[in-house]
């Protein structure tokens, strides 16, 4: 049995990773906030776009899931578009679904709503609400692709909430109106009042394909079964409902986020960066 | 019906993809949509439709009859799927200029001497000409560019200017003529 020492927070402080998270959504969310007017009102091309699409000088990003659906639908093979691609399909290979939990303007938006919730009700952990099969995530993606290869139109380019927020900041930039499709976005933060991250966790195609791209990832959330005090706060803490001490953390579902680290008293979770 | 129009490419006369475009029948399977084109253009020229557009949502268009394109070739560096190739301005084939000699004033002798498309064009004398002053489109060299359209002075009844830029090229295998 550990002792009460040892269960204080006081006695191994665990690694912060949250100020670094949210550090990093605000930074991301500020990108797509100003660029668009740097575009348009003093003609700076240096960045542009947002999270379907990002350019900085010559080095372009492009969505993996935006990407293979244009490839899919239009059935052919753009070389800039696979070059764009590189890097987001390398950053998920080995981190996972990283683009989710550190750079995702809805999970800024989330986030800023925990907190203001946690103003009114002071409650650390809100209960989970609805709870679906965790694979719902799959069948979302191969729905989608499905989808858009039937219609002939990739539908999450422009109905992907990620993107919507980008595209409405721009809209109001440039032409002081807002596009109806952002709905969707204001859907999805019910659905996160409802239940925690409900949309990310079971219903966001492009989540789905990072995590699938990361199932063979480097960087793991790894239990320590012996410092663990089976207190089932990680648990609590974790925005995907998984339960890190049982291991879940290293299954494909995990976006490393580390809040579960951190929660940690024992320090029984910690990144790891497996070799191979 | 709003289920037709879900399916139905919005280009018409006057309403025109950006320089550059694939194919109509490709151009929603192959633009993801990201906004870049609309987001450099520095004319404000190229907008992105909204959900009433159906399968065409967030797809860029030109309406030249509000701002015309000024073929500045910016859209087409920036667009990372290819939906706008990269090429000049003089391979720019977003439409062609066509004169409504019955609604053109100086076509139909009302008043002889407007011939503001002639001047506006970045073309001039290569792709529209004054044959006994009188304009005439150069089908080969047009760009469909709409400035003509936008600096026209007669708008018909029907919201069409005396020379309207058509999309024929829109359904053409390939959008870059004169090669």
């Amino acid at each position: 049995m550990p002792t009460a020492e040892e269960q204080s927070p006081m006695n191994k402080p665990s690694a912060r990773y949250t100020p670094f998270r949210l550090l990093t959504l605000t930074l991301s969310f500020l990108l797509i906030l100003v660029t668009p007017y740097l575009n348009s009102h003093y003609h700076l091309n240096f960045v542009q776009g947002w999270f379907q699409s990002l350019s900085i000088g010559h080095l372009w990003f492009v969505s993996p899931l935006e990407g293979i659906e244009s490839i899919l639908t239009s059935r052919s093979v753009y070389a800039p578009l696979m070059v764009g691609m590189f890097i987001p399909v390398l950053l998920a290979l080995l981190f996972g679904r990283v683009f989710c939990s550190w750079v995702c303007p809805i999970s800024f938006f989330s986030e800023t709503l925990d907190r203001i919730i946690f103003l009114f009700t002071r409650k650390k952990f809100r209960p989970f609400g609805i709870r679906l099969p965790k694979r719902s995530i799959w069948f979302a993606l191969i729905g989608e692709i499905i989808l858009a290869m039937t219609i002939g139109a990739p539908i999450f380019v422009f109905l992907s909430p990620p993107g919507l927020v980008g595209r409405e900041i721009m809209m109001m930039t440039l032409f002081k109106t807002l596009a109806m499709e952002g709905l969707i976005v204001a859907v999805v933060l019910l659905m996160h009042l409802v239940s925690k991250r409900m949309f990310c966790r079971y219903l966001c195609p492009l989540g789905g394909l990072l995590g699938l791209l990361g199932i063979k990832r480097r960087l793991v959330v790894v239990p320590d079964t012996d410092a663990c005090l089976n207190c089932g706060l990680c648990q609590k803490s974790c925005p995907l409902g998984l339960d890190p001490e049982a291991g879940q953390s290293l299954s494909a579902y995990c976006w490393n986020c580390g809040s579960c680290i951190e929660i940690c008293k024992a320090s029984a979770l910690k990144f790891q960066w497996k070799d191979i | 019906m709003a289920f037709e129009k879900t399916l139905k490419s919005p280009v018409t006369t006057n309403v025109l993809r950006p320089p550059g475009a694939v194919n109509e029948l490709l151009f929603p399977s192959k633009c993801i949509r990201c906004g870049r084109c609309v987001e450099v253009c520095p004319y404000g020229s190229i907008r992105p439709l909204d959900i009433h557009a159906g399968i065409f949502t967030g797809t860029p268009l030109i309406h030249v009859t509000d701002i015309p394109c000024y073929l500045c070739m910016k859209c087409v560096e920036v667009c990372p799927t290819g939906t706008l190739r990269p090429i000049t301005q003089q391979e720019t084939k977003m439409g062609l200029a066509v004169i409504n000699k019955h609604a053109c004033i100086t076509w139909n002798g009302e008043l002889a001497l407007c011939r503001t498309c002639y001047n506006i064009c970045p073309f001039k004398e290569t792709a529209i000409k004054l044959d006994e002053l009188r304009p005439v489109v150069i089908d080969k060299y047009c760009t469909g560019c709409g400035l003509c359209v936008h600096g026209c002075q007669v708008t018909q009844e029907n919201g069409k200017k005396a020379i309207n830029v058509e999309p024929i090229y829109a359904y053409r295998r390939r959008a870059i003529a004169n090669e």
